[in-house]
């Protein structure tokens, strides 16, 4: 088989058993690799109802077709489970040298399920599985904890995914770090905690065979031109910070906790004043050329990564306007190992709970918009769960569950998963997006704002169209997280389907229509949307929070604009109809059938 | 006026001879950023004006300021008198008329209102449901209509407005520079001063610097638009804006041409001959994302270049 191993290894650390499991083309060929296959290996893996912290659900990493064939954007690996935060699909996306290292090991799947009896890690080199004891690590940074393990192997080489003390605390939005990334969303990092286990190290030697090397080259090589040219400007240049100043402008910037959409102090921390005041160095993953990594200087002398998602969470949505704040909440996020945008939305939640009198707690830490030392102690509190902590550590739906009230009202998420950095009453196409998206909401497994921000439709009226165009947007990120292609290089194709097939039939041998492909997007989606069947899921999942259909936003260009639940109902019924589900959302017999799916 | 720098070749009016009665001492005078407000609006105007007027009232205590000094012939007479009288002065076609009460003068609306003149003899603002006489732009040519209503003692501006060519500039237009109407906000009483005083604390100078105007203004034909540049752009241009003056008929192609010509660093990178490079993308006042290059522009546009991606 081309591009794939055609096998996958099975873990049990109840037993401590491994084992290796052909995986059927067919199935790699529906489905392909990355979130594709995770979605289909959950499904199958893991048990009906199966609680997240169970060790009976599976932790499944998974790894790509076009992994490890040198073409530029793509050592990315994913990792899927049942989310602690949502209950439905996680399904998050990592990348760099771990990601080649994983396909190096000869598998296209590592399945982990059960517990270990104490704190341990898993290190695979080649075919030979040890889980070793980890105790030692408890506690540890992941970035010390990739240090330690490739110490005590003697393996400099070694690659290595943990988590930190969120992961092991089980803090429902802990990540699953490696080199400085993070598969952040949905929890991932807690079921690993959840089953004590503390990393996964690897080395391998496997090769990726190709079915026709030098097809691929050209157009690898093709592609890296592209990748080099001023379509990836942004990320070249700037990094995703970018977005920042002009989502300000153009009143799409979610600010205390959805209260507006633009922030006063936007100018302080706009990617291009972070640039010019604290930019240290430019980064990017293995085999990546356009090395979209921002480090900058934090106060405290240290490089830190920062993002446009973790820039809104932990600055504008907290009403935090000092960069140097924003790059210390950031860096001590990735010290515990925790999702920067649902540590953002939950404190911001908290923040608003403190101050309009509804929990005191929030308020004795200091948590108020604007103030960073409350900002500090509650992400230590939460890593440690220790305190208010423990209640943050459940994420903003759990947390305002239960304390109940208005509470409910300020608790911005969609099935669970905090709200990233597009404010939804003025992306309408957005609006849909994230209340639809199996994950809950999620700015990557569709990129519906596309639409938005195209001028093809006015983003701040919703109005006929907006089923379409998510579906595909949906459809288009499946294919491009399952072959697996970094979303950045995305419009550096000039017709994505037709040449993603043929890179695809060159890499695997297969003839692969762009028909075919399209077809593979839809049925990876619409398998999560099963497996959320399955766990429970009813239409009034999808839905956005209520505060978005309440109240119009105060400021900026967008002064006015709210989202009415008429107008959500009739887009969201436009979606399921160009879906051809049924009027509810539920998933009809022929539509299975026509994808190949059995339930 | 170390600051001064023309870029309209119009005069400003400015009206000082109320009579302060609620306000119980002359506005004109009230301490206003260390000094006489009066003084601080002359020298806030002055940046862009080539010439002011202050029209007092006789005998009316005014301090040296950088502007010619008109008196009304009748005390309290109203605002036509002074309007009338400012124009008179003046020695340019085209003045902008405010009183000395209102201290958040925005110098992007008024140049935003100067080139609304091209075609008529008034622009007016229309806020909060009311024209804003005291916040507008006259030719002198109405000098007659107003001596005839001073004749006829028809003593409200507004009177003025169906006998000429007159412009009525709406709440969106306004809301692009002023976004609260700030520059409506006059001083009646000493509860509206100390809020203003509050207000200037906390907000400080509002839009009354000139570095993002354009360089100059014509006041007989010209559309006057705000390029904001995000990105990769504004690293390259080192500038967040830029204000551009066109023909009255300019598209966004000739935003480019401008822009192309006024930063010459963002051409090939950003901006090439037919508009913009690949991976880039243009909204017009935050709303309408557009890409086609005759595209017409108005005055008062903000013509944003930003990154075609959004992705994060």
């Amino acid at each position: 088989m081309y591009g794939f191993h055609g096998r996958l290894l099975h873990i049990d650390l109840s037993t401590g058993k491994s084992s290796w499991v052909d995986l059927e083309e067919a199935r790699l060929r529906a489905f392909l690799g990355g979130i594709g296959l995770g979605a289909s290996l959950l499904y199958d893996y893991a048990p009906a109802g199966v609680d997240p912290f169970s060790p009976a659900n599976p932790l499944i990493f998974t790894s790509a077709p076009l992994v490890g064939t040198g073409l530029t954007t793509t050592a990315k690996f994913a990792v899927v489970t049942k989310s602690p935060l949502t209950g439905f699909i996680a399904d998050s996306l990592s990348s760099s040298h771990f990601a080649l290292e994983l396909k190096r090991i000869g598998l296209d799947a590592l399945v982990i399920s059960g517990r270990a009896a104490s704190m341990a890690y898993i290190f695979i080199q080649d075919q030979r599985v040890e889980i070793r004891d980890a105790i030692h690590l408890r506690g540890r940074s992941p970035v010390e904890t990739e240090s330690l393990i490739r110490s005590e192997l003697d393996a400099p080489t070694v690659r290595v995914a943990t988590i930190g003390k969120a992961g092991e605390n089980k803090v429902r939005f802990a990540t699953i770090s490696n080199e400085g990334r993070h598969a952040g969303r949905g929890g991932v990092g807690a079921v690993m905690g959840s089953k004590n286990l503390k990393a996964i190290a690897l080395r391998g030697d496997h090769a990726t065979e190709v079915a026709d090397p030098a097809g691929v080259e050209t157009i690898a090589e093709a592609l890296r031109e592209r990748s080099l040219s001023s379509l990836t400007d942004k990320y070249r240049k700037i990094g995703t910070v970018a977005n920042l100043a002009v989502f300000n402008r153009l009143g799409t910037l979610p600010t205390r906790n959805f209260q507006q959409s633009t922030f006063d102090h936007a100018d302080a921390l706009s990617g291009e004043t972070l640039t010019e005041n604290n930019f240290s160095r430019r980064h990017g993953c293995a085999a990546c050329t356009i090395q979209c990594e921002r480090l900058f200087k934090a106060l405290n002398g240290e490089e830190q990564r920062l993002e446009y998602e973790t820039l809104f969470a932990l600055g504008p949505l907290c009403g935090i306007e000092n960069p140097d704040v924003v790059l210390r909440a950031a860096q001590l996020c990735d010290h515990y190992g925790m999702d920067t945008i649902s540590a953002g939305g939950t404190l911001a939640w908290a923040m608003e709970c403190g101050e309009k009198g509804s929990l005191t707690e929030a308020q004795k830490l200091g948590l108020r918009f604007g103030q960073a030392e409350g900002v500090f102690a509650a992400i230590a509190a939460i890593a440690e769960r220790d305190g208010i902590g423990a209640l943050l550590a459940e994420g903003s739906r759990r947390a305002a569950r239960e304390v109940g009230g208005d509470t409910l009202y300020w608790a911005m998420h969609v099935k669970g998963l905090e709200l990233p950095g597009y404010e939804p009453r003025s992306l309408k196409t957005m609006a849909l997006g994230l209340a639809v998206s199996p994950r809950g909401a999620c700015h990557n497994r569709s990129g519906a704002y596309e639409a938005d921000f195209s001028g093809a439709v006015d983003r701040l009226r919703a109005g006929p169209g907006r089923g379409v165009l998510v579906a595909d947007s949906e459809d288009f990120a499946a294919v491009l997280d399952s072959l697996i292609v970094c979303k950045f290089l995305r419009k550096c194709f000039s017709d994505f389907y037709s040449e993603a097939a043929e890179l695809l039939s060159k890499v695997s041998g297969w003839n692969c229509s762009s028909t075919e492909l399209r077809r593979i997007g839809e049925r990876i989606h619409t398998v999560k949307k099963l497996f959320n069947i399955r766990e429970g899921w009813q239409p009034e999942h999808d839905w956005l929070p209520e505060r978005l259909l309440c109240e119009t936003l105060p400021t900026g260009v967008a002064r006015g604009i709210g989202l009415t639940s008429r107008d959500l109902k009739d887009m969201i019924r436009e979606y399921y109809k160009a879906r051809e589900w049924d009027e509810n959302g539920f998933l009809p017999e022929h539509k299975l059938k026509e994808l190949g799916i059995s339930s | 006026m170390n600051d001064h720098r023309t870029i309209v070749d119009a005069t400003a009016v400015i009206l000082a001879g109320g009579k302060s009665s609620r306000m119980g001492r002359p506005k004109a005078l009230l301490p206003f950023d260390n000094e006489p407000l009066i003084a601080h609006i002359v020298r806030g105007l002055r940046k862009m004006f080539a010439e002011a007027v202050v029209v007092a009232a006789p005998e009316q205590e005014i301090p040296i300021l950088p502007a010619v000094l008109v008196r009304d012939e009748v005390a309290y007479q109203g605002p036509v008198s002074g309007i009338y009288h400012g124009l008179k002065a003046s020695t340019k076609q085209v003045c902008f008329v405010t009183s000395c009460d209102a201290p958040f003068l925005n110098l992007q609306l008024i140049a935003h209102l100067l080139s609304q003149i091209s075609d008529c003899d008034v622009v007016v603002p229309y806020w909060q449901e009311r024209f804003q006489p005291l916040h507008a732009v006259y030719r002198r040519s109405v000098l007659p209509f107003l001596k005839e209503q001073l004749d006829r003692g028809e003593l409200r501006p507004i009177f003025l407005y169906d006998k000429v060519r007159t412009r009525k500039v709406d709440g969106d237009q306004i809301r692009r520079f002023d976004p609260d109407g700030l520059s409506f906000l006059n001083m009646n009483s000493p509860s509206d001063y100390d809020a203003a005083l509050a207000r200037w604390k906390n907000q400080g100078r509002i839009e009354t610097e000139t570095a993002s105007l354009p360089a100059s203004i014509s006041v007989l034909d010209s559309v006057y638009v705000t390029v904001e540049l995000f990105g990769v752009a504004r690293l390259l241009a080192k500038t967040k804006e830029v204000s551009l003056s066109l023909a009255h008929d300019a598209t966004l192609a000739d935003v480019f041409s401008a822009l192309a010509e006024k930063l010459p660093v963002l051409v090939g990178r950003i901006i090439n001959s037919d508009g913009l490079v690949g991976g880039y993308a243009c909204n017009i006042n935050g709303l309408n994302f557009v890409r086609a290059p005759g595209a017409k522009v108005n005055s008062g546009d903000k013509i944003f270049i930003l990154s075609a991606d959004a992705g994060g």
